[in-house]
């Protein structure tokens, strides 16, 4: 029994022609005869072949990279010689592609190599850049809806008084718990403006932004007398409201000291209010400085009277002691320009309401005791018709 | 090309060789015939290779794998060329260093070319290229299998079929006693090495 690398080396001596005719003979015929035998010389000489192949592709590597080594041994070694002669000449024959400095041919692999990334980057960049502008320019937009942009409402947020409220109901409930009674109820006071009468007989005038959303009212003088309050009608284009006193024992403003005009003010007269945009009242002072208010509004004026919140609803008040105007709001992006709705509008409405309502008629007052009194004076008259408008919002 | 002129002037008569009278002195196994045709066409790939995003040594790489290919088709007596050898050996080593770029980078390939060498589809280069590539498969698989075989009989194999060292040599190299017993030896590293070689290259994928 042959085994195989028996067969190998008669297909050897087959294959270098050094076997005997007749044992050649015997093997082609064998070759030609038996399938199986056949395959396994094919095998034989592919790999042979292979083996010889692989030989002769290593030599020709071989080859190739002593031929480029001794081509680039030649070109430097010419390249000195050449240049010597002529210096400074231009060597056309040299590509100036194939002469990049090291650091050239770095930035170059980067860049072709990130080229796309840092395209997508750069653009990444630039869009989260006027995204976050943009989101932030609507979002400012957006937040600022309750009021128009750049118009400030002057109602105050009663934070100081609302702590000083709760530290009263605190110290009645532990008075009420040592007689064994059931807590007070808490005091939720938000906001504050200013009011001032409109008839003797217990109707006031105020801004509509300071009542809204109000549960109750709470009237409260400058002597600290206190009156709840309802709300008769709100106007909210004009930003206007009209109260009415509800308390039972409640008998009278008085006299009302200034009458409403009903024309339209001059520009440049000197106007005045007074308002508590903290807890003690405010005189302000300035001139009529236009006949329309915020955004060209013809409703109310501007004037240049220094305002702050809680100043909203006050009475503004010409030389003579006229009501031409209710103090609304201001322009937050503009040195001193506040608004107030025209005394005009005002009257207005108030003939509506009397019309509607005949059984309950508004007894607005004719005569004007301010005219010819210097300003203290005025004020002096003036100080009892104006009030505090404390705002109770539900929870 | 002028430098390759000049350089060849220097080293062999043949100036200017027409490409016929090249290609049969390779294929007579004039090696001056090859150096000459190594430094003609080398400006010109490396050239493109480099404008290419590529470096001299991927040139080199490229322009040597083309040259193989030229080289082995010679000697075959298998190259039927239907255009000039720059133009093929461009086409060549063109499709070498795009298949490179392409493996490399994860977006598409642009080229960047100066030569205007007329249309390179009918140069049988992608033909050609298909058939070196099936030949390198070939070639890996067989030095693949020669490691595995182990010593000595890797040495003694490569000795005898790559060196083409003779029987007398090898005997008194690795210490038989006798050229038979050596012979004998080298049979049953044949029989392993085909076993190894059989076995991957077929199971291969094509």
């Amino acid at each position: 029994m042959q085994t195989e690398a028996d067969y190998y080396a008669l297909f050897d001596a087959y294959a270098r022609g050094e076997l005997a005719p007749p044992a050649r003979t015997g093997l082609e015929a064998r070759l030609g005869a038996d399938p199986d035998f056949a395959l396994r010389y094919a095998d034989f000489d592919e790999l042979t072949g292979t083996l010889r192949a692989v030989g002769q592709r290593r030599a020709l590597r071989q080859q190739l990279r002593d031929l480029h080594a001794e081509m680039l041994a030649e070109t430097s070694a010419q390249q000195p010689a050449a240049d010597a002669p002529a210096p400074g000449a231009l060597r056309a024959t040299v590509n100036p592609l194939l002469r990049i400095s090291r650091t050239e041919r770095v930035l170059r692999d980067f860049w072709s190599g990130h080229r796309a990334t840092v395209g997508v980057a750069a653009s990444v960049a630039v869009l989260a850049v006027f995204g976050s502008l943009l989101g932030l320019e609507a979002w400012r937009t957006f937040s600022a809806k309750p009021s128009t942009y750049g118009y400030t409402m002057l109602r105050l947020e009663l934070k100081q008084l609302q702590k000083n409220q709760r530290a009263l109901s605190r110290s009645l409930n532990q008075v009420d718990t040592g007689k064994g009674g059931a807590p007070a109820p808490v005091n939720n006071g938000k906001f504050s403006g200013t009011g001032f009468a409109l008839t003797a007989d217990g109707y006031l005038v105020t801004s509509y932004h300071v009542i809204q959303g109000a549960d109750s009212l709470l009237i409260e003088g400058r002597d600290q007398q206190h009156y709840h309050a309802e709300t008769v009608y709100a106007d909210r284009a004009h930003d206007l409201a009209i109260l009415r006193i509800k308390d039972r024992d409640f008998n009278g403003f008085g006299r009302l000291p200034y009458t409403f005009k009903a024309g339209q003010a001059d520009l440049g007269e000197r106007v005045y209010t007074l308002g508590y945009p903290r807890e003690d009242m405010v005189y302000g002072d300035g001139a009529l400085s236009a006949r329309s208010g915020f955004g060209g509004d013809t409703a109310f004026y501007q004037v240049s009277i220094p305002v702050n919140p809680g100043n909203s609803g006050g009475p503004l008040l010409d030389e003579h002691g006229n009501l031409i105007g209710v103090v609304s709001g201001r322009q937050s992006d503009a040195q001193s320009a506040a608004f107030a709705t025209k005394s005009s509008l005002l009257l207005r409405l108030v003939d509506s309401l009397a019309k509607k309502q005949p059984a309950a008629p508004y007894h607005l007052p004719h005569t004007n005791r301010l005219v010819g009194t210097p300003r203290p004076q005025q004020i002096k008259k003036l100080q009892d018709f104006v009030f505090v408008v404390k705002v109770f919002e539900k929870d | 090309m002028s430098r390759g002129d000049s350089s060849s002037s220097s080293s062999t008569p043949l100036v200017p060789a027409p490409d016929e009278a090249l290609i049969a002195a390779i294929r007579g196994g004039d090696e001056r015939a090859l150096a000459q045709l190594y430094r003609l066409h080398w400006p010109m790939v490396s050239h493109f290779v480099l404008q290419n995003s590529g470096s001299d040594d991927d040139a080199q790489d490229v322009y040597q794998e083309g040259v193989m290919v030229f080289y082995e088709k010679v000697r075959d007596g298998s190259l039927e060329l239907s255009c000039q050898i720059k133009t093929y050996l461009y086409a060549v080593c063109r499709r070498l260093w795009l298949k490179r770029l392409t493996s490399k980078s994860r977006f598409g390939v642009r080229l960047q070319e100066d030569e205007d060498l007329g249309p390179l589809h009918h140069t049988g280069a992608e033909d050609d290229l298909l058939a070196a590539e099936e030949q390198d498969r070939r070639f890996t698989t067989m030095s693949e299998a020669l490691d595995h075989l182990g010593e000595p009989c890797r040495s003694l194999l490569e000795g005898f079929y790559l060196l083409e060292k003779s029987m007398q040599d090898l005997t008194a190299e690795f210490g038989y006693t006798n050229a038979d017993n050596a012979k004998n030896q080298k049979y049953k590293c044949l029989v392993r090495l085909k076993k190894l070689f059989f076995a991957h290259y077929k199971e291969a994928p094509i």
